[in-house]
């Protein structure tokens, strides 16, 4: 497990993170950083304390005992009832390596996650996310396989899940958090030396710059389920 | 891990509670942290009762300050018994090397507060819920308890120094729930001032630890 990583979420993002205001889709992509990155949880158990902080800080809304009893005796009646059997899910060892979150999608998905293939080079596998803000999906490009080059109509977070890309700016590896702003035109490329996966949260279509672009259409569907 | 009751009760301690103690052990030993490890480990009603007592008027006043879209004070009712029925079935995974009982408890309700905001405003199906987010890897992180101690020093003691267009923001984000989007409509600023100013604060209360962040820093001035 990579702990050094290049590229992380801006520190903003983790604020809002921490205070769970961060839309879902970009927390899932945080989440499946915070997997592979020391540095990042180490700074939102900090993070955290300002949210317990203020919490703390405010003034108490006065409950009088008796309701504050009632209050518990209702809690403890609930603690009292025979357990619920927990999600299985939670139980079972984690053997995909991937972050927590994305085996529980993945795993959400059994009968419906399915890879289609984009181009010669990349495949594709939506998730059911339960929002429609952003697609969800993983992409796996083949060893030393070319993506079509495009820009972003919207915003495009992607984490490395497994194995190495680069682009025109740099390589990028296991646990690297990249943003991508409309305007941002690249070209991914998976590494030499195996395929390469990489979750990622689309705000809007991308649009392709190469002429023959149409032909790549499935790439640019956006169809969050 | 058990309290005399003496100690539970002691209000010259309970006005310090926030601030953690460390002991010769080493251990963490605020009384709202001690209870709750012992409401893991021994399954302590008393200690849950006395943390209950602490915990459900802060909690009902996290629930009332959420501005999120779709929120009513009806629901604050409902966030407390959920949070504090989390505590107890979840306390035996609290870390007190981690984070402090009120950090702990803040998280659960951070996530509960959303997940029931969720769930309101969807009738799909929510594969994940908040708390899966925050799922650590089979490799925890080390933190040593004395590192994690001086940082949430610094966080209590440099949160009441911050200017006040700094602090209105943070306000907003944790506790009114409001994105940094948001914020930056409703106060009428630009996203990039109101991004400026979470991460001057960040500086302030010196937050920015990780050696890969000191380069932006420095690039940030
Ligand atoms: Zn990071």
């Amino acid at each position: 497990m990579t702990t050094k990583l290049n590229y992380h979420p801006d520190k903003a993002m983790l604020v809002e993170f921490s205070a769970g205001t961060l839309e879902t889709a970009p927390s899932i992509c945080i989440s499946a950083h915070l997997h592979f990155c020391e540095a990042c949880r180490t700074e939102l158990l900090s993070l955290n304390e300002i949210g317990a902080q203020l919490m703390s800080e405010a003034t108490p809304v006065p409950v009088d005992d008796a309701a504050l009893e009632s209050a518990l005796d209702a809690v403890m009646a609930v603690i009292d009832q025979p357990q619920r059997v927990e999600t299985a899910v939670k139980d079972q060892p984690n053997k995909s390596g991937f972050p927590f979150s994305i085996s529980k999608l993945i795993a959400n998905a059994e009968s419906t996650l399915t890879w289609k293939r984009l181009t010669s080079s990349v495949d594709i596998a939506q998730f059911k996310t339960g929002q429609k803000a952003f697609e969800v999906a993983l992409h796996k490009i083949c060893a030393g396989g070319k993506t079509p080059k495009h820009d972003h109509n919207g915003v495009e977070y992607t984490v490395v899940l497994k194995g190495s890309f680069s682009d025109e700016r740099a390589v990028y590896k296991e646990g690297d958090f990249l943003m991508r702003q409309p305007g941002d035109v690249h070209q991914p490329m998976g590494a030499q030396n195996g395929e390469c996966i990489c979750l990622s949260a689309l705000a809007a279509p991308i649009k392709l710059s190469n002429p023959l672009g149409f032909l790549m259409r499935p790439w640019l569907r956006i169809n969050p389920m | 891990m058990f309290l005399k009751k003496e100690e539970i009760v002691d209000k010259q301690t309970e006005k310090n509670s926030r601030v953690a103690v460390l002991n010769l052990a080493g251990k963490r030993s605020d009384q709202w942290s001690l209870m709750l490890v012992s409401v893991g480990e021994n399954r302590d009603r008393q200690a849950f009762a006395q943390l209950f007592k602490h915990f459900a008027p802060l909690l009902k006043s996290f629930a009332q300050a959420s501005r999120h879209e779709g929120w009513f004070p009806g629901l604050s009712e409902d966030l407390v018994q959920e949070v504090m029925i989390k505590v107890w079935q979840k306390a035996a995974g609290y870390n007190p090397e981690k984070a402090s009982a009120t950090t702990w408890i803040y998280t659960v309700a951070r996530n509960c507060r959303i997940d029931m905001l969720r769930r309101k405003s969807n009738t799909q199906h929510l594969p994940l819920e908040n708390e899966d987010f925050w799922h650590e890897p089979d490799e925890e992180t080390p933190v040593t308890l004395l590192r994690q101690k001086r940082s949430e020093e610094k966080v209590q003691a440099s949160l009441a120094q911050l200017p006040k267009e700094q602090d209105e923001i943070l306000r907003k984000v944790y506790l009114e729930g409001k994105s940094h989007a948001e914020a930056s409509n409703e106060l009428g600023l630009p996203l990039g001032t109101v991004k400026s100013r979470v991460r001057l604060a960040l500086q302030k209360m010196q937050i920015l630890v990780a050696p890969e962040f000191q380069d932006e820093l420095l690039n940030d001035h």
